[in-house]
């Protein structure tokens, strides 16, 4: 069941930025229960103590249904244990049984991409897999890979590059950019294209996906700028997605450094 | 210049307004996975609830045993339209068409939501309990096929529905007849038709079909609510409802909830670009949780959640024009879908008062709609689509072009009037700006129709069109800011739905107060009043302004509160005296006596004779100010006149190459010059051109909504068999904006707003190519039969 992190709004009165959002996202990795405490029948919703009276339970007052059943997922980096119906797909369990929404429910048939999440280093999509089919699988979602400092710069791309309009398919697109990166750390812009073919994105942001990651792949091969370096000059000419000046400029102030 | 009647509107040096690159302020929370969508909501001991939903496309619920449902194990409510919960309902949001229950026992839609609400531990057992409905349905006609339900022998689907709203334009021509049949008429008539059919050397006629298109949100709308303890207690509870983001006092006043115990904390509304509707998944939720003390999350499924951004139509043009080009009357008749309940008069009958025509200097104009009630679907409100005559209007520029051997844009330049009025013979500088501009964009060489073919052997076709960049100008704003501990505030209560509003009003701001984008900080707060919402795509222009003038307000309450500190200091820390800060400083506003010496710049309040003698913001003022501005800049030009007063335009263009052998076309790219007056937030308004001309690749290519006429049932309400264009299938856009600050909004800016979506530029190119049409969406099997290949 969700926890109280993953129900606070992110949006009331917060500000985020790449540190905020990663020590948020930090919290809610932590936040993840790893074993169970509640037994709850899925039908009727009455509560028991252990699985063996659930299972009980069903003999009695479910006997055609099919008694629910615990799985542990290896879970960005944690093993949580939990208990879901065997129909359940992969999404759903995230979102109804572990507190995180980062794999979003569009289409609900495989094609938009916006459930994304990656397995065994393998990008699947979280609506079309059933969560008992994952036990012993290593998964990772937007919210690990967010919480992991290695990501920072391809989130921070990601979000200069205005990568998102309304931002709900954001997140399948950035799992499977981080999937991406793991396999061919320098991609082309066909490859950025090839790879998120399966990817949807109504708002249309798809020519600025290439732009961010091929700016963070770029970014995580060279050591680390100093603070006051510039920022990123940016892919200009026709066609491009740059124009005057990248995220730095001249006589700017660092952020949040007073004058 | 415009902005004329704002502070600093003639502003000619900018940091931050302009700039690239500046990240959302919730951009953040949105790429690590933490923003919360309604629908993402999951509460402790939550319950689901699910709707009936017909399976027919006119049908009636006469009678429904809800016994067996019951009985399914977790159902804990189900309400019927009998119930007085339900019949005390009344939806308080933006809603269009005759006055309904709001849960009827009509539906006139596949799939639309009726007669029963079933509530239960989880959705499937929503589910079983809704297959366990005894329903009766009565079955009627239905209609699905416009052209069909114009017929005088077709079955009226509405009959008892007599105030089906039937617009005009009033003193525009003659009083429309009545509505008969399943066909209402809006009629309108300018200037003398059979005058100028006269004066023509040439007349053209065509036909064309315009085809709906799916509004498609991201985000399967829906609602979660739960009612709880007030934090500061008093009578009744609190009611919070998280999904009907924008909507909390159309939910408020729905269930009689004082507004301050309405709570809603998420403002990610995901892409409802200008679809404000509420759906009844995002209204029930209240009534559902007080009625069973829990929390009760109602969602749509991506089946249920394809609603048309754009209906059907079809149009028939005549058109008259000299030798030279110059049109001289023009005949226009369309047929439109009036759809089912819900839909509104963006699309149909809102359309004629817009559109091309008024750009024109011809003034002999009539436009005869029909609108025919169908079982099509609903449609909310508006969407990203521009007026549909727009498409029209581009198609006779360029069958005038095709007769004449002319150059479309000169065909355009020709016909468009000058700025103040339709007799105004000058040319619109920003026109001109942008038609030299986009000719060097696109290296542009018009041709006529199958007279080009490239060197892989494929037929090359170009297309051209123009638009107004209207800006919205029919909301005012409220907006505040607040110098808090020395940082700046910008509180509002968003929503986030894509267009960076909230972020180019903070560069506004930083830009009139010497700060950095980043020095604002944003207070998204659901209680605050400030929302930047209404068009002008360009971060929300209007509201830009609006925020121009609060900042300068501030600036001054700023100025004034230095000199009062400088009147009267702070007392000395107690600490002053031991040596820490080393020597005292000499005071740089020494002899300051008002704050017309004063100055913001760079983060500092500085003497204005000398930027470089001042201190820090935080240093200067200690005290907390607060600062209000409420209004809206003056009326767009575009709004005075609907198009017969011409300021900011843009111009769009696309390149196809056609393969005659597998009918496949392929846009080679899209060009798009602007001129959105000021470029206010630069990444965001690229990202918005590159939106609607991939809307207009999807419905000129891609989209189509399909029925089985027998059944009336939608055949592919889902997102495998409605294909919207990936990534592999956008071309490349060319953008380039020009900046003639001839807007009125913050800076000369107007935006772009829903100006540069058109269903025709592709087809137009597609005919340039292959000398025939095909009507969208123009598949390579369509392409073919146009071409006598199958």
């Amino acid at each position: 069941m969700a926890n109280e992190k993953s129900v606070a709004s992110s949006g009331g009165s917060m500000t985020f930025t790449l540190e905020t959002a990663h020590e948020h996202v930090s919290d809610v990795i932590k936040a993840i229960p790893e074993s169970l405490t509640a037994f709850r029948c899925p039908l009727c919703g009455k509560s028991f103590v252990g699985y063996g009276e659930l299972e009980r339970h069903y003999a009695l007052e479910h006997p055609e249904d099919v008694v629910p059943v615990i799985i542990v997922l290896q879970l960005n980096g944690k093993a949580c244990e939990v208990l879901i119906e065997p129909h359940w797909t992969l999404q759903r369990t995230l979102q109804f049984r572990l507190g995180l929404t980062g794999a979003k429910h569009m289409c609900g048939k495989g094609v938009c991409g916006s459930c994304t999440v990656i397995a065994d280093g393998r990008c699947i999509l979280a609506c079309q897999t059933l969560a008992v089919e994952l036990e012993g699988v290593e998964i990772q979602t937007v919210e690990g890979i967010a919480a992991d400092p290695k990501w920072k710069t391809l989130i921070d791309s990601y979000c200069r590059w205005d990568a998102m309009q309304c931002g709900y398919c954001t997140t399948g697109f950035l799992v499977t950019a981080k999937a991406l990166l793991d396999r061919n750390p320098n991609p082309t812009e066909e490859e950025c294209k090839e790879a998120l073919a399966g990817n949807i994105c109504i708002c249309g942001t798809y020519p600025r996906h290439a732009t961010a990651i091929m700016e963070a792949a770029l970014k995580m091969s060279q050591p680390p700028e100093p603070p006051a370096a510039q920022g990123f000059g940016g892919f200009g000419g026709p066609g491009g997605f740059g124009g005057p000046g990248g995220p730095g400029g001249p006589g700017r102030r660092p952020p949040g450094q007073p004058s | 210049m415009a902005d004329l009647v704002g502070v600093n509107g003639q502003r000619e040096s900018f940091r931050v307004v302009g700039r690239h690159n500046l990240p959302g302020k919730l951009s953040y929370a949105l790429a690590t996975g933490i923003a919360k969508f309604g629908i993402d909501y999951v509460m402790p001991d939550m319950l689901h609830a699910k709707f009936l939903r017909s399976p027919y496309a006119n049908a009636r619920v006469t009678r429904v045993d809800t016994s067996r449902a019951w009985k399914v194990p977790g159902v804990v409510d189900i309400l019927t339209w009998e119930d007085e919960d339900i019949k005390n309902l009344v939806s308080r949001g933006e809603s269009f068409g005759p006055s309904r229950p709001w849960l009827d026992t009509l539906a006139d839609t596949e799939g639309q939501e009726v007669a029963v609400i079933v509530v239960a531990e989880s959705e499937d057992m929503c589910e079983r309990a809704l297959r366990e409905l005894d329903v009766t349905w009565e079955v009627m006609p239905h209609i699905v096929d416009v052209m069909a339900g114009r017929d005088s022998e077709a079955p009226v689907i509405r009959p008892e529905v007599r105030d089906t709203p039937v617009f005009g334009a009033p003193g525009m021509g003659p009083v429309n007849p009545p509505k008969q049949g399943n066909v209402a008429f809006s009629n309108t008539v300018s200037g003398d038709i059979d005058k100028g059919f006269a004066e023509a050397d040439y007349i053209v006629e065509y036909e064309l079909r315009l085809p709906p298109f799916a509004s498609h949100m991201p985000n399967p709308s829906g609602s979660v609510a739960w009612w709880e303890d007030s934090v500061y207690g008093g009578e009744g509870k609190d009611l919070h409802i998280e999904g009907a983001v924008r909507e909390r006092r159309a939910i408020a006043d729905m269930y009689d909830v004082p507004l301050e115990k309405t709570i809603q904390d998420g403002l990610f509304m995901g892409g409802k670009y200008c679809d404000w509707g509420l759906r009844k998944s995002q209204e029930v939720t209240p009534l559902l949780a007080k009625r069973t003390g829990r929390p009760v999350r109602c969602v749509n499924t991506r089946e249920e959640t394809f609603d048309f951004i754009m209906k059907e139509r079809f149009m028939q043009l005549k058109v008259g024009f000299t030798k030279d080009g110059l049109i001289t009357a023009i005949d226009d008749h369309s047929i439109a879908d009036g759809g089912s309940w819900g839909s509104s008069s963006f699309g149909t009958t809102g359309d004629l008062t817009m559109g091309p025509y008024n750009s024109f200097k011809c003034q002999n104009v009539r436009q005869q709609m029909e609108i025919v009630d169908t079982n099509r679907g609903l449609m909310f409100v508006s969407g990203q689509h521009c007026p549909f005559n727009w498409d029209i209007g581009t198609m006779a520029i360029y069958l005038i072009s095709e007769k004449l051997g002319m150059d479309p844009i000169d065909v355009a330049q020709l016909n468009l009037h000058g700025p103040d009025s339709q007799d105004d013979t000058r040319p619109v500088p920003s026109f001109d700006a942008c038609i030299d501009a986009g000719r060097k964009l696109m290296d542009w060489e018009p041709h006529r129709a199958g007279e080009k073919r490239l060197p892989d052997g494929r037929l090359h076709g170009a297309s051209f069109r123009y638009q107004m960049c209207p800006r919205h100008s029919f909301s005012g704003y409220d907006a505040k800011l607040e110098l808090r501990d020395g940082v700046v505030h910008l509180p509002t209560q968003g929503p986030l739905f894509g267009v960076y509003a909230v972020e180019c009003n903070a560069m506004v701001v930083a830009e009139e107060l010497g700060l950095e984008y980043e020095d604002i900080a944003i207070d998204f707060d659901y209680r605050e009043k400030f929302t930047p919402v209404g068009g002008g795509s360009d971060g929300t222009t209007a509201s830009a302004w609006v925020m121009k003038e609060c900042a300068n307000v501030l600036k001054r309450e700023i100025l004034e509160a230095t000199v009062e500190q400088i009147k009267n200091p702070p007392a000395p820390s107690m600490f002053g005296g031991f040596g820490f800060g080393g020597p005292p400083q000499a005071d740089p506003f020494e002899g300051v006596v008002s704050a017309d010496e004063l100055d913001l710049v760079d983060g500092k309040v500085c003497l204005k004779a000398d930027h470089s003698k001042g201190k820090p913001l935080r240093a200067a003022v200690s005290a907390n100010l607060f600062a209000t501005y409420s209004g809206r800049p003056p009326t767009a030009l575009w709004a005075q006149g609907m198009g017969k007063k011409l300021d900011t335009m843009n111009t769009a263009y696309c390149e196809v190459a056609v393969d005659e052998e597998t009918g496949e076309v392929e846009i080679l790219r899209f060009g798009v010059v602007a001129d959105p007056g000021k470029v206010l937030r630069p990444t965001s308004l690229e990202s918005q051109i590159d939106q609607v001309m991939f809307f207009s690749q999807g419905c000129q290519l891609l989209e189509d909504y399909i029925y089985d006429p027998k059944t009336g049932v939608k055949l592919n309400n889902n997102m495998i068999d409605y294909k919207k264009p990936g990534i592999l299938d956008v071309p490349r856009v060319d953008r380039e904006f020009l900046e003639t600050r001839a807007g009125n909004a913050a800076y000369g800016s107007n935006g772009i707003s829903h100006s540069l979506a058109n269903s025709h530029l592709v087809i137009i190119a597609i005919h340039n190519a292959i000398g025939v049409w095909v009507d969208p969406p123009a598949t390579p099997d369509k392409v073919l039969l146009a071409l006598g290949k199958c």
